[in-house]
């Protein structure tokens, strides 16, 4: 998957925004959205959001998790334990980079977030990378791998699943009896 | 004719209502189980249907609308976004159809009569099209200057078979109990996994093919 999709699939999620404009409700396919009035937060999807955010329409309230005492929490937490966490948001990144990109300036301490997000997901991924080594060199046909998010798990699709498929070529055609695929 | 509340859910028996924004959510659903899972999973041309009839209604409405309305500029963003994952799901069926076609085409020849068809009527066309398009260049840019004894292909040999043993990555949506997991090699011994609801999984595609097919999971 193109990580431009797994953000695509972010864009979805749900941000609080203040807009400076007034509009009546608008009955999308998806649900409807508003009414709008300046002033008065409303909820829209992200690529709504940063749609209004550009023509100067809106300001965008970052999401409750998006603050360093919780996300200094969260890395603590995530180097303790080697297991994964829970997150927050499961687009954590991908919400992170779409508003710090775009609405910086409606978020308090943005740098220290980019910082903390970055910190958290390289964490993360270390943590992916030595499960995924330990389940290859163990041989396993099955696991669980609660938490982690779509984004987490795109960094590795490809490289971890090909892997899989070649070694188990290659074993099936080491085993006499079985069939082969080609 | 299809409409977004007419669509049952997949049983006849029951009838499930659908709200568009339920109708979407399904579309994005199919397109990323189609997009992960290795085979070509069964049509689902009613749905696709409904989602064009949802955007040509939207766009008709638009049409009314005058220039420079910023609703209709937001529903123009929906629906190309919504546009967006409509063309990413057919085209990923295109590919796969490209890519197993004698297979494809040799699935839907032993389906029983009754049991709904793999692939919508155009793709059933065009898979029949694709398959006499590349005997034919076979024949014209090789065989035809082959001894006579080699110039005949079977095509169900010459292409590879979707391999149903990948691994793939997998959300519960359903609890399940007693999955079989097998083993990987002759020393370990096969065990059995519950999925619970909302878990993840890392395992392989033949296993939960069925799952896959009736809903009881989402491929991530």
């Amino acid at each position: 998957m193109d990580p431009a999709e797994v953000e695509f699939l972010a864009e979805k999620e749900m941000v609080k925004i203040i807009p400076n404009f007034s509009l009546d409700k608008i009955y999308l396919i998806g649900g409807d959205l508003g009414p709008f009035n300046p002033g008065l937060p409303v909820e829209v999807p992200v690529w709504l959001a940063l749609n209004l955010k550009q023509r100067q329409k809106c300001r965008i309230v970052p999401p409750e998790w998006m603050d360093t005492d919780k996300l200094e929490d969260i890395r603590e937490q995530e180097r303790k334990l080697d297991t994964f966490t829970p997150i927050p948001s499961l687009y954590y990144m991908e919400l992170t980079k779409l508003l710090l990109n775009h609405a910086a300036d409606n978020i308090p301490k943005a740098d220290e977030i980019r910082t903390l997000v970055k910190d958290i997901w390289d964490t993360r991924v270390a943590k992916l990378r030595l499960s995924a080594d330990s389940f290859i060199s163990q041989q396993e046909a099955h696991a669980q791998l609660d938490n982690l998010t779509l984004m987490e798990i795109n960094t590795t699709r490809s490289f971890l699943l090909d892997s899989l498929n070649y070694m188990y070529k290659l074993r099936s055609n080491l085993q006499p009896g079985r069939s082969q695929d080609y | 004719m299809a409409d977004a509340s007419e669509l049952s859910g997949g049983e006849e028996s029951q009838e499930e209502l659908m709200t568009p924004a339920e109708l979407i959510a399904k579309l994005e659903e199919a397109w990323l189980n189609e997009k992960f899972s290795p085979e070509l999973l069964e049509n689902k041309s009613e749905l696709v249907e409904c989602v064009m009839e949802q955007i040509t209604h939207m766009e008709e409405n638009l049409q009314r609308v005058k220039k420079g309305d910023v609703k209709a500029s937001v529903h123009r963003m929906e629906i190309d976004r919504i546009r967006f994952v409509l063309s990413s799901y057919l085209r990923s069926r295109l590919q796969k159809i490209e890519k197993f076609f004698p297979h494809v085409l040799e699935k839907e020849k032993s389906r029983a009569d009754g049991d709904p068809s793999f692939l919508s009527p155009e793709e059933f066309a065009f898979a029949k099209e694709y398959l006499a398009n590349t005997e034919v260049y076979l024949r014209n840019v090789a065989l035809k200057h082959m001894p006579p004894n080699l110039q005949s292909i079977d095509m169900l040999k010459a292409v590879p078979e979707p391999c149903l043993d990948s691994f793939v990555f997998l959300r519960v949506k359903e609890r399940q109990e007693n999955i079989l997991v097998e083993p990987e090699t002759d020393e370990q011994r096969e065990y059995v996994v519950d999925l619970d609801e909302g878990s993840q999984h890392l395992m392989r595609y033949r296993t939960i093919a069925p799952l896959v097919a009736s809903g009881a999971v989402q491929l991530i």
